[in-house]
């Protein structure tokens, strides 16, 4: 199928440093990629390979040293923590391994606060929460405390959160590293149905067999691209 | 601008920060509900002894005094120096001060004092007498309970009647009806004519009565002292107080009497003034320095407590760091973290503080109740506690919402 609209993800020669000179820790050397909309993408490496770093680049969470990213549209590289967080509010949609729900707020609140940051009103949120709930087949829970689900109900309701905003790229970074492969299995199928819905995924993991789940595999290894297969 | 009752939810999710850390909060909530309570309890025990002082003067006769007293008072009939020379205190420099500003002028009154040996039937001893001119009874607070005031001819003629206070009435008269009685003053009869009421003023409710010896008062027409006991020909007075209820005028009326009083006097400095308003002008900027103190000690508890609850807030800061990544993340800009946690942080002052006026108030009932004086308390010391609590309890939240807006959202996302 041929991708006419501009890509999600778009990086060229993106690199990381860590440290001062002489302590410097090349984490990323130059990582061009390009991720389409709608794709379902896997980002595989071993522990150590960078991967985790270039997450957090194109999940906005930190900056590249050098090169270019752009996110559906928007140059990344430059931006104030301000602008940044309005990037990740509005763009970006994470789930996390560790779920990281806030424990002492409701399920329903949980899935709100994304929208309560892009100043959406209080009914509205409300209704929406709902809506995403129901979609993640958890919408009875809503009024409960992250405490009382169990860990594929969890991640159900980070799912909510992470599309609350309906944004550009859903980014899950282990999502299943934490579930017995039941429920893992069971989160991949959510995922399988996002994608189908038209949402642009990028998996973070280094289970080649999870990875196996996506359209496409980015293999990441010492900082580069080692192989992209399926290309867009 | 992102609005959307967004105020509402950081004050619901302070809410429930504060519910969920109750000991944390409880703990941070301590040091401004100790120092509210204590700035409070501080200006609230001061006002109270202030507004006891102000009664205390009032019951005296008012503020709006002006007294004029020879400077080396001789009240035992030996002259002066000064005396001998013709001078001192005379009916003229009543006559002229009144003059000065008659309009202002409420009241003038002389007195001229005496000790003679005072004796009835029952009683036989030496006294003060207090000889009265003008309206010297309701200047001073004084009030006829029995019988009758002087009338202007008995003062005019230094007619040889007395009133009695009540110490003085049980004193010469302990059975039966004082007025009509006859009290030998000196060589002098004298009729009882009317009795004051009685004077008391405790300035704390277990103390003694410190108006007692008002109730010692032997009052007699001035003119009678002057012309029948110690008097002389120049008719020196002891006192003369002026009346002058416009506080503004007191001032300048001051100025020019004492000019008066000196030229008068040749030049020669015999007297003084003693404004009663001034006296007590300087009495309350002592009470003021209490004030200070007060106020420092409670800005000190405040500061103590503030302290504290930057530790409190920094050590909890480091069981939230996750919790700020995760907020971050799903697109929390600093500020919003910054703001959550003032909102934390200016809720629980909110909180501390009106425990603390609670606190405050039974704090001060507490010490009012023990030293015996009314408790008497201001909006303004409400506002001060509360104002300073606010100060402190934002300039102390500033420096852990401002670490925490300042996480690196990759960080306190991998923070253990």
């Amino acid at each position: 199928m041929m991708k006419t609209t501009s890509p999600i993800i778009q990086t060229q020669g993106l690199t990381k440093v860590y440290g001062a000179n002489g302590t410097a820790v090349h984490a990323l050397r130059g990582i061009d990629l390009s991720v389409a909309k709608g794709e379902f993408v896997a980002l595989i490496g071993p522990s150590g390979s960078g991967k985790s770093t270039l997450m957090a680049i194109l999940g906005c969470l930190d900056l590249p040293t050098e090169g270019t990213y752009t996110l559906d549209g928007h140059q990344v590289q430059g931006l104030s923590g301000g602008e940044l967080a309005r990037i990740r509010n509005e763009k970006v949609g994470f789930v996390f391994q560790s779920y990281n729900l806030l424990p002492k707020a409701s399920i329903a609140r949980n899935v709100e606060l994304p929208m309560l940051y892009a100043g959406v009103g209080r009914k509205e949120r409300r209704e929406r929460a709902l809506i995403l709930l129901e979609k993640v087949g958890i919408a009875d829970k809503a009024d409960k405390l992250p405490g009382t689900l169990s860990g594929g109900q969890k991640q159900r309701v980070a799912v909510a959160r992470a599309l609350a905003n309906d944004p550009a790229l859903l980014l899950a970074d282990e999502p299943t590293g934490a579930l017995d492969s039941r429920t893992g299995a069971e989160v991949l199928d959510l995922f399988r149905e996002l994608h189908s819905q038209g949402n642009t995924l990028l998996l973070v993991t280094h289970d080649p067999s999870i990875a196996a789940q996506a359209e496409r595999k980015i293999e990441i290894k010492d900082g580069l691209v080692a192989t992209a297969e399926g290309a867009a | 601008m992102r609005t959307s009752g967004a105020f509402r939810e950081r004050l619901f999710g302070a809410w429930v920060e504060i519910r969920e850390n109750l000991g944390r909060s409880v703990l941070q909530a301590l040091g401004v509900l100790l120092g509210v309570a204590s700035v409070l309890g501080g200006f609230s025990i001061s006002d109270s002894q202030r507004k006891r002082a102000d009664e205390m003067f009032v019951k005296m006769g008012g503020l709006d005094k002006l007294n004029v007293q020879p400077k080396a008072a001789v009240r035992d009939g030996q002259p002066t120096a000064l005396q001998q020379a013709n001078l001192g205190l005379r009916d003229a420099d009543a006559i002229g001060g009144e003059a000065l500003k008659a309009d202002a002028i409420q009241g003038v009154s002389r007195q001229k004092f005496a000790r003679s040996r005072v004796v009835s039937a029952y009683g036989d001893q030496d006294r003060q007498i207090s000889g009265i001119g003008g309206d010297f009874i309701p200047a001073n607070g004084y009030a006829v309970a029995r019988g009758r005031a002087f009338s202007a001819s008995e003062m005019d003629t230094g007619a040889p009647v007395v009133i009695l206070g009540t110490e003085a009435a049980q004193t010469f008269f302990p059975k039966g009806d004082a007025i009509g009685q006859t009290l030998r003053i000196g060589s002098v009869p004298v009729t009882v004519i009317g009795t004051f009421g009685e004077r008391v003023f405790r300035f704390r409710e277990n103390q003694r009565n410190q108006f007692w010896w008002r109730n010692r008062i032997i009052a007699v027409p001035a003119n009678l002292v002057q012309r029948r006991m110690n008097g002389d020909a120049y008719r020196r007075i002891d006192r003369i107080t002026f009346r002058i209820p416009d506080m503004a005028v007191m001032g300048s009326f001051a100025k020019q009497l004492s000019s008066l009083v000196k030229a008068n006097h040749r030049l020669q400095e015999d007297f003084r003034l003693d404004d009663v308003a001034a006296r007590i002008r300087r009495r309350e900027s002592q009470g003021d320095v209490y004030d200070i103190i007060f106020m420092l000690s409670g800005v000190l508890a405040l500061v103590g407590g503030g302290i504290v609850n930057v530790n409190i807030q920094m050590a909890g800061l480091k069981e939230r760091v996750r919790e700020v990544g995760v907020k971050m993340a799903i697109g929390a800009s600093g500020r919003e973290i910054f703001k959550g946690f003032m909102t934390e942080a200016l809720l629980l002052t909110a909180l501390g503080s009106l425990a603390g006026l609670v606190l405050g108030v039974g704090f001060s009932w507490i010490i009012t109740k023990s030293i015996g004086i009314p408790l008497y308390m201001t909006p303004a010391s409400f506002l001060w506690a509360y104002v300073l609590a606010a100060i402190s309890g934002f300039l102390f939240a500033l420096y852990p919402a401002w670490k925490a807006s300042r996480l690196s959202p990759m960080e306190a996302l991998r923070y253990e």
